[in-house]
């Protein structure tokens, strides 16, 4: 126990007169909307201290993780013969794919936690009887969960980037595509047309397009590299190697705007019902059942409906090394997850779109959720 | 006193039944099915655990006062139980109004409840001083004030139009029976919901317009005090006095310190009784140091140890200058901890005022002489028509003061009898209690009983 250090004037003040002006003083920020520091971290506290919440988030954010590679290391540490390094491209395309889905939904769970806790625990009214702003009292959620998701999407990833960068197998130094034909790697699409030039058979036998076209079967002596020959090209340089240094920046941030739109999209529509069970399994579904069958393939007439799809724009903007582009869609490596997510089925929606589908997504979640928080009856 | 069929009045007052009581993966290897099967696997986990320890808590709810530091003051062996407090107990002797200046009360000396001033510990506790009310409107403006305050829930006026004074400085009983408005008015005064109708004021500030400065000199337990079940004590303060911010997290230790929860601080509220959970719920409304304190029945779930500290407790935060608005439909609760009330009936406030001024209004008070000769006494009590009755009994002679009379009438009666040459062992006057006065007010008995 921790006893209050003395103090010379009583805190809780004997003899007060009530009618003295001035005697209470009412905290500056009382009415900001901002939430301060202090409010953040005490939110903090309260979901960190959910211990169900955080063996939920260490299981579906950083366990599959720890455990794949610490597999991995260890079968490969023991029988090096049989089993190879521990990080590979594969694995790590998987992992990361991983990580999106299951912190999507985690995410999701953590933002409708935090959204209903209060209400269902009662402590909604005494907050609000303290009388700090409604809204400070939902912006403070914000900052406080995801520093949770952050973090455990960061100790996840690090690990992933980690042993895929040095307990990986050596990196090859050309692209294996049809029929075995090596390509040299890391070739820009104005140095592959040279190397097509220069090696017409062999370009002729790795990209489809160029024995397809005109005089099908026979070598172009000039053949030229489509852009769908690069996209392949890069496709399966993005297979085969492990992402760069800056891929994988990428990659995580990607990772940490999809968690944050999870976060936030739970905590709107936690807030809007109130009810933390209906708001995770209605974001559950959005995840793994709408959202891939939105992506998978184009609905006649609901083409910008399905776009309207925050799954959907987020696909769109999957890093190239998550998710290489297939022409056609649906058969990538990503495609594989959830039937046909990690690459888009349907046209690509203009850049712009693109972006305010996933804005619009976070404005109009937190808006709804500040407003149903800021009317609510406590 | 008036007979009164108690258990009518138990179940008029008790209503419906209150809640007290308180819950390396290869590429294609994982298909869609496989990932639900895992989330709901890993949901139903949570929320099992969830579950569990809700349980628990809930079942470790009243194991209470067998942990917690044993009160500073044990309670007198004599305390009456919740159960006889609301069947109402006969008040004992009237008490004189103080004479302080308006608006400024002097402090009332230390309450010994379950003893009567006779020192018999069997009989009732004794009223004590109640401080002098002046209900003219104080320059800062009452503690509380509404005007024509309106709450409806569709068809239902939970409020209705309530005409509210309460005065600083004092405490203030808002009583009703359950169902009748008490919990939605203060709801509605600190901006849980939204009011229908009406102006309403906190310590002279208008609400909702600046809500947020009004406030922060108020503290409140509305309804049952609710906590964070997996923090401890200290951290669901520190949650509430990071919301209020300012000096707010300074007065954690000092709060839990002033309701005994000092070496309970550190652990979880779950583990808490429901007199633990009441306790931290009023640590957490002293975190502002509030001019104005709103407690919604707070002697819910207490037992009469822990009713008698609240009472205390309560009587300290007036004597301190605060004022405490207490909402209970303990009807004895309130007569001993408050200096004035609302009678709140149907959502309508039926009157308002110092106990001691709205109990003198009724005729129920009487006076039992212990005398040499009762009958003769009797004739000449009717003769002189000061009384409104006598009648004789076992006990002696029950005189029926009529309503209004002052304690002046009991001192004449006294002169008369000795003058006439009865001699006179005893005078013992028995005021209306608030009970009574209240059942006199309210309508409803008759309809529910």
């Amino acid at each position: 126990m921790t006893s209050p250090a003395p103090t010379a004037e009583p805190l809780l003040s004997a003899g007060r007169s009530p009618t003295r002006p001035g005697r209470v003083t009412v905290p500056r920020r009382l009415g900001a909307a901002l939430p301060t520091w202090d409010l953040i971290a005490t939110k903090h506290l309260e979901l960190r201290k959910r211990r169900g919440l955080m063996i939920t988030v260490a299981v579906m954010i950083i366990a599959p993780t720890v455990l794949i590679m610490g597999l991995r290391l260890g079968f490969h540490l023991f029988d090096p013969a049989h089993y190879g390094p521990a990080g590979s491209p594969s694995v790590f395309n998987a992992i990361a794919n991983l990580m999106a889905e299951f912190g999507f939904i985690v995410a999701a769970v953590v933002g409708a936690a935090a959204a209903t806790t209060d209400l269902n625990d009662g402590v909604f009214r005494y907050l609000v009887i303290t009388g700090r702003s409604r809204l400070a009292l939902y912006l403070a959620r914000i900052p406080a969960g995801l520093a949770i998701l952050i973090s455990a999407l960061a100790i996840s990833f690090t690990m992933l980037c980690l042993v895929t960068a040095y307990e990986s197998v050596p990196q090859p130094t050309t692209v294996s595509m049809n029929n075995n034909i090596s390509v040299p790697a890391h070739l820009d699409q104005a140095q592959l047309q040279t190397w097509a030039g220069q090696h017409p058979r062999q370009a002729g036998q790795a990209f489809f397009d160029i024995l397809s076209g005109p005089g099908s079967g026979q070598v172009q002596p000039s053949a030229s590299v489509a852009s769908t020959d690069f996209t392949q090209y890069t496709s399966a340089e993005d297979t085969q190697f492990n992402p760069a240094p800056n891929e994988m920046f990428k990659i995580g941030l990607w990772l940490g705007l999809e968690i944050g739109i999870g976060f936030l999209v739970g905590l709107g529509l936690g807030s809007l019902t109130g009810q933390r069970t209906l708001s995770t399994i209605l974001l559950i579904g959005l995840e793994i059942i709408v959202t891939p069958i939105l992506a998978r393939a184009e609905i006649p007439y609901f083409l910008n409906g399905q776009r309207l799809d925050v799954g959907v724009a987020m696909d769109q903007l999957r890093p190239a090394a998550l998710a290489p582009a297939t022409p056609g869609g649906g058969g990538g490596p990503g495609g594989l997850l959830f039937g046909g997510r990690g690459a888009l089925g349907i046209p690509p929606m203009p850049t712009w779109s693109m972006i305010s589908v996933i804005v619009g997504w976070i404005v109009v979640w937190s808006v709804v959720g500040a407003w149903r928080m800021m009317t609510r009856d406590a | 006193m008036n007979a009164i069929d108690t258990r009518a009045v138990s179940q008029y007052l008790a209503g419906p039944a209150r809640w007290t009581a308180a819950a390396a993966v290869p590429k294609g290897g994982l298909h869609g099915g496989g990932i639900l099967i895992v989330v709901i696997v890993l949901a139903a986990l949570g929320f099992s655990v969830t579950r569990m320890r809700s349980r628990r808590h809930t079942a470790q709810r009243d194991d209470d006062w067998g942990r917690r530091p044993p009160p500073a003051a044990p309670p007198p062996p004599t305390e009456p139980p919740a159960q006889a407090t609301l069947v109402g107990l006969p008040a004992a002797a009237g008490s004189p109004v103080g004479t302080g200046p308006a608006n400024s009360p002097a402090p009332r000396p230390a309450e010994s409840p379950g003893t009567a001033p006779n020192g018999d510990p069997s009989a009732a506790p004794a009223r004590t001083p109640r401080r002098a009310i002046s209900f003219e409107r104080p320059a800062d403006g009452w503690a509380v004030e509404t005007h024509g305050l309106t709450k409806r829930f569709g068809a239902n006026v939970a409020v209705n139009g309530v005409e509210l004074l309460v005065p600083r400085g004092v405490a203030f009983g808002y009583l009703g029976p359950n169902g009748a408005g008490k919990t939605t008015l203060i709801r509605t005064l600190l901006g849980l919901t939204r009011a229908n109708g009406g102006t309403m004021s906190l310590l002279g500030i208008p609400v909702p317009a600046q809500r947020s400065l009004a406030q922060a000199r108020v503290g409140a337990i509305v309804d049952e005090p609710r906590f964070h079940p997996h923090l401890t004590g200290r951290d669901n303060l520190r949650l509430l006095a990071a919301a209020r911010g300012g000096d707010a997290r300074q007065r954690i230790g000092p709060s839990l310190e002033r309701v005994g929860l000092a070496e309970r601080a550190d652990d979880k509220v779950a583990s808490y009784s429901m007199g633990m959970r009441q306790r931290l719920g009023v640590a957490s409304s002293l975190l502002g140091d509030p001019e104005l304190l709103i407690l919604d029945e707070p002697m819910n779930g207490l037992d009469p140890a822990g009713m008698h500290e609240m009472r205390t407790m309560i009587i300290s935060l007036v004597d301190e200058g605060r004022t405490v608005v207490l909402s209970s439909h303990l009807l004895d609760e309130v007569e001993r901890t408050c200096d004035a009330v609302a009678i709140v009936d149907r959502g309508r406030v039926v009157r308002q005022g110092p106990i001691d001024e709205l109990t003198r209004g009724t005729d129920a008070g009487s006076l039992l002489v212990d005398c040499a000769d009762p009958a003769r006494a009797a004739r000449l009590i009717d003769e002189a028509g000061i009384a409104a009755g006598t009648s004789l009994t076992d006990a002696g002679l029950t005189v029926t003061l009529p309503a209004g009379s002052s304690r002046e009438l009991v001192a004449d009666i006294n002169r008369r009898l000795v003058g006439s040459g009865i001699s006179v062992y005893g005078l013992q006057e028995t005021r209306a209690s608030l009970e009574e006065w209240f059942l006199s007010v309210t309508t409803r008995l008759g309809e529910n009983p």
